[in-house]
């Protein structure tokens, strides 16, 4: 069951239209990108530490949060720079990487939704501020929108793959209990 | 060579009407479809059937983990009777349902002896 990164890039920038014209325009604003990196980090950072929850997870052991804030900089800035294979094998093998990391540690779509929402929010507010373009908006949203498709997926795929590893049930036998029990709800 | 769902479904028919206190019986593949059935009314049998493979599954996975050895059968035992699960094969698992008032060992090998007749069908 479990993801070919590579595959699943392709058909989610299939689906998004992720067009080499959003691509251009990202690559074109690299440098852009990695300047307000740090300001988006630290908005990030501070909405994940207003929550509860999401604060005791980032605090959860010495060091983290430092480690993460750098981690959070360098992932904005591929996000421009497709990280020199044009969104290819290496940017989708990153972001499944990315997708598990967050599993292990048990961050699911509760939080991972609010959180790219800050992210799209925050980089358009900036946008706008420096009078940059409505298309360049576009395809950054684009991009942050694959980027959550694949930690979502993660998710599914691995809690999945981990009961279909657990029980010895079939992929087909666990998707007819999910049907069956979904109908019941 | 397809599978004779007709036979099947006349053995499971035989069985349950020959065999005392039995009161149902399924055969279902791994992925918990319906080969054949011959359930009490107001049973659900696509329900019934992913549960049974579903069971029979775990029910193994328990066997290995906890050092059983491989798994002959699979056995509920409830205050109104018996669900019995007996792998056949690859393809298929059987569930029988009994009243309580039957008798386990006839009735263990009732099941065998249908599963070597359900076995020869699917092969
Ligand atoms: C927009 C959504 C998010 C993005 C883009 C993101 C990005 C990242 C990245 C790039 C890493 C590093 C992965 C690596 O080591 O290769 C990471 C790890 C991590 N993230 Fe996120 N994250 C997001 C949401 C969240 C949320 C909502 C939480 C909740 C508190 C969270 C907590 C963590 C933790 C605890 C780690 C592991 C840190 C460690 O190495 O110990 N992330 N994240």
């Amino acid at each position: 069951m479990v993801l070919d990164p590579h595959d699943f890039m392709a058909k989610m920038a299939d689906r998004i239209s992720f067009t080499s014209e959003d691509r251009a325009l990202l690559k074109s604003s690299a440098s852009w990108g990695a300047e307000i990196a740090p300001d988006m980090a630290d908005r990030f950072y501070s909405f994940l530490g207003r929550d509860e929850e999401m604060n005791a997870i980032l605090n959860a052991s010495e060091g983290r949060i430092h480690r993460l804030r750098e981690t959070f900089v360098d992932w904005f800035a591929e996000m421009f720079t497709g990280m020199e294979d044009d969104w290819g094998t290496s940017y989708a093998d990153r972001r499944w990487r990315i997708g598990l990391i967050h599993v292990r540690i048990g961050i699911g779509p509760q939080h991972v939704v609010p959180a790219m929402a800050v992210v799209v929010q925050a980089v358009g507010e900036r946008l706008r501020a420096e009078g940059k373009s409505a298309a360049l908006q576009d395809s950054l949203s684009k991009i942050c929108m694959i980027d959550l498709a694949f930690i979502e997926q993660a998710y599914v795929e691995v809690t999945a793959a981990a009961v279909l590893k657990e029980t010895g049930w079939t992929e087909g036998l666990f998707r007819r209990l999910i049907t069956s029990g979904a109908g019941t709800m | 060579m397809a599978i004779n769902t007709e036979k099947l479904g006349i053995v499971l028919q035989n069985f349950v009407t020959a065999t005392s206190d039995v009161q149902g019986a399924a055969l279902v593949t791994p992925d918990g479809l319906p080969l054949a059935a011959s359930l009490p009314g107001g049973m659900d049998e696509e329900r019934v059937s992913a549960m049974s493979a579903a069971m029979l599954s775990l029910g193994e996975r328990i066997g290995q983990e906890l050092a059983r050895g491989g798994v002959d059968r699979i056995y509920v035992e409830g205050d109104k009777g018996y669900g019995i699960l007996t792998s056949c094969g690859e393809d298929a698992v059987l569930l029988v349902l009994a009243d309580q008032k039957a008798k386990q060992g006839v009735l263990m090998l009732e099941i065998k002896r249908a599963v070597a007749e359900i076995k020869l069908i699917l092969n």
